[in-house]
């Protein structure tokens, strides 16, 4: 990433609570345009990250700036140029869609139309309804709607698209991509691989508050597997000793479907091998496919331990 | 309109709209406090049932002027006392009659004297007392006595005028039940007004939306004062209802100044909205503030002199009153809305009030947090 076209600019962050490291030293740039990943699980360190860039906690060290000015110092400077989605969507209960979005919009000099707001996020129906009459997903996309609301450089997204279905997350990821497009930098939390995968230009694994590894998908991957991976529904009698020994495996692992997966440099061979070992206990595979290994184990590789628990 | 003062305006509009919709707020603040009006007037002056009494103090004690107190035109209109003078008057005080008329000595011999066709010098003057804070009511009872004593004039037909009115004010100091207890409900329905103030204050807090505004251009300042216009604009219209139910239906009208009225309104609401962030200040959760409200707001109103008269507590119960802030806002309205007997002079009921008003803002400006 070339400095010159960086927007966000994260030096050496840390920040305590108590006894408390939530973020122990955090490094990384963003480029205008684009659109970055804080991935990890819960208590990693990813929101309290994404806070202090907001303005809405101070850093106890370390330097963080947003479009050239400093993250603290200038926090009233930045406001009117960021956009933000907490974690929890923050709504007043008592006030209609349309009345929530027109309020927002009075604090800044210049904002969007609400109704624009409402539309692209596809609540034109429930505008008359309360904040506290919408589903979980509608409030998401309310919160996300009203951090676009004063049409920001800078689009905070703490976890958006907790709490949605399928089809309203996937509308939310084409929306995220359009506000990339048109040159807005987007930084979103997730904990979610498929979001990382889908949406993310550049991705950073957080955990315990630090980054343990940052780039595209593709890096990432390829940085730790040079295998692809093989994988079956586990086949009862097949010990990890027997198919260790098959042709090309480096690694075997079982996960939680069912599912054996073995990391492999010769696809063909493991096969072969795999196949006529199930044969000579009297079983056939089932599911028996081939893939390349994903976001999901690089984490697992890292942490130890699955994203999803 | 400037950016800042539109910002004001809509959110100002903005926690209007939350707090008309909020039910159990708009109970407690507007439709509590106007029930405890209507129902506890109703039951102090027995509307429609009772007549208004006028104590009479005949200083003549002769036949003629017997005739006078029981003719039809004060019998018919009146609930008749009669009585020594002193004895009257005193009654008038302690809110037993509305008024009292005093009929002089001589009268008799004068009408005896225009009988024979001897008018005298110059009419003969009945006194009347009535009280200058219930307006219409001493309208009324001027008018029937008025209409009386004109009748009797026409009944000498052909003489001058024998009698004339001698309109008289006496302040009571005991006033009614019901003019009482007005100024007391206004004071509550302001404490309400600030004490519930806490609930939404708190619920935004744990709804993340103070978080939330936090990252927008809005500034703090900007935020507590369209809170305290809403708040503001509420004790205005809890004022005015209270007012025009307690006058229409009671007949009590405001014996002070309007600007005097206004500004106590607007103190007192300041000091319980101050309180009310207070509670905001130190209640994690809004089920807690709700409860904080509740344990806060019934020892308030029982504990102050809003609905009963602090003399006639036990001397224990007057030295709790004498602690409540509510006492003294209770106070200060009762004094410029109807009269009666202060219980600390109006000075220092509004420095009590403003001295509160400092200290629950400080506190609460120390201890709010706003995340």
């Amino acid at each position: 990433m070339e400095s010159g076209t960086s927007v966000i600019r994260v030096e050496g962050a840390r920040k305590r609570y108590g006894a408390v490291v939530a973020v122990d030293g955090v490094t990384f740039e963003v480029g205008r345009g684009e659109i970055f990943g804080l991935l990890g699980p819960n208590g990693a360190g990813k929101t309290t990250t994404v806070e202090m860039l907001e303005g809405l906690r101070v850093p106890d060290e370390g330097r963080l700036q947003i479009l050239g000015l400093d993250a603290v110092r200038s926090a009233a400077a930045l406001k009117p140029r960021i956009g933000v989605a907490l974690q929890t969507p923050s709504l007043y209960p008592r006030l209609t869609v349309a009345e929530v979005v027109r309020l927002f919009a009075s604090f800044y000099e210049t904002s969007r139309s609400p109704e624009d707001v409402i539309a692209a996020m596809g609540l034109g129906e429930r505008r008359h309804a309360l904040t506290k009459d919408l589903s979980g997903g509608q409030r998401q996309r309310l919160s996300v709607g009203l951090a676009l609301v004063n049409d920001p450089e800078i689009v905070f997204l703490d976890e958006p698209t907790t709490g949605m279905d399928p089809a309203a997350r996937r509308s939310l990821w084409d929306l995220v991509k359009g506000l990339s497009a048109a040159g807005r930098t987007i930084l979103l939390t997730t904990h979610s691989m498929e979001e990382a995968e889908e949406l993310c230009d550049r991705v950073a694994i957080m955990d315990h508050g630090r980054i343990l590894e940052m780039g595209t998908v593709d890096e990432l991957v390829s940085r730790h597997f040079h295998e692809r991976t093989v994988f079956f529904d586990t086949i009862a009698g097949a010990d990890d000793a027997a198919l260790e020994a098959l042709p090309g495996v480096v690694r075997v692992r079982h996960e939680d479907a069912g599912h054996t997966l073995l990391y492999t440099s010769d696809v063909a061979g493991t096969i072969a091998g795999l196949l006529a070992l199930a044969d000579g206990i009297g079983r056939e595979p089932g599911d028996l496919g081939i893939r390349r290994p994903s976001l999901e184990d690089v984490f697992l590789e890292l942490t130890g331990r699955a994203l999803r628990d | 309109m400037g950016s800042s003062t539109r910002r004001l305006w809509v959110l100002t509009v903005a926690n209007g709209k939350s707090y008309v919709r909020d039910r159990s707020t708009v109970f407690w603040t507007l439709v509590f406090p106007l029930v405890f009006v209507v129902l506890f007037g109703s039951i102090f002056s027995g509307v429609g049932g009772a007549r208004t009494s006028i104590g009479w103090a005949d200083l003549d004690g002769t036949t003629v002027s017997a005739e006078l107190s029981s003719s039809p035109a004060v019998a018919g209109a009146f609930t008749v006392t009669t009585g020594s003078l002193d004895g009257m008057l005193q009654a008038m005080r302690d809110g037993r009659v509305h008024a009292v008329v005093v009929v002089p000595r001589g009268f008799g011999s004068a009408v005896v004297a225009v009988r024979a066709g001897r008018p005298p010098a110059a009419p003969l003057g009945v006194d009347l007392y009535t009280d200058p804070s219930a307006t219409q009511t001493a309208a009324t009872i001027a008018g029937i006595v008025g209409a009386a004593v004109a009748g009797f004039n026409q009944s000498m037909s052909g003489m001058p005028p024998v009698l004339k009115v001698n309109a008289r004010t006496l302040q009571t100091e005991g006033i009614t039940a019901t003019a009482y207890l007005v100024p007391g409900i206004l004071a509550m329905a302001l404490m309400q007004l600030g004490l519930f103030g806490a609930i939404p204050l708190v619920e935004q807090r744990q709804n993340l939306i103070l978080k939330r505004l936090s990252a927008t251009p809005l500034r703090r300042w900007t935020f507590v004062s369209a809170n305290l216009a809403t708040r503001v604009g509420v004790a205005i219209v809890q004022a005015v209802v209270l007012i025009l139910v307690a006058g229409i239906l009671f007949g009590i009208t405001v014996v002070g100044s309007w600007a005097l009225l206004a500004f106590c309104v607007l103190l007192g609401a300041m000091t319980f909205v101050s309180l009310g962030y207070v509670v905001a200040s130190f209640a994690p959760t809004e089920d807690s503030a709700s409860q904080l409200v509740s344990i806060l707001q019934f020892p308030l109103m029982f504990l102050s002199g809003i609905f009963f008269a602090i003399d006639a507590m036990p001397a224990w119960l007057q030295a709790v009153a004498r602690l409540v802030p509510l006492t003294y806002l209770g106070d200060a309205l009762r004094q410029v809305m109807v009269g009666g007997v202060p219980f600390a002079p109006l000075p220092v009921d509004i420095a009590v009030l403003a001295g509160l008003t400092v200290v629950f803002f400080g506190i609460s400006a120390r201890y709010f947090r706003w995340q």
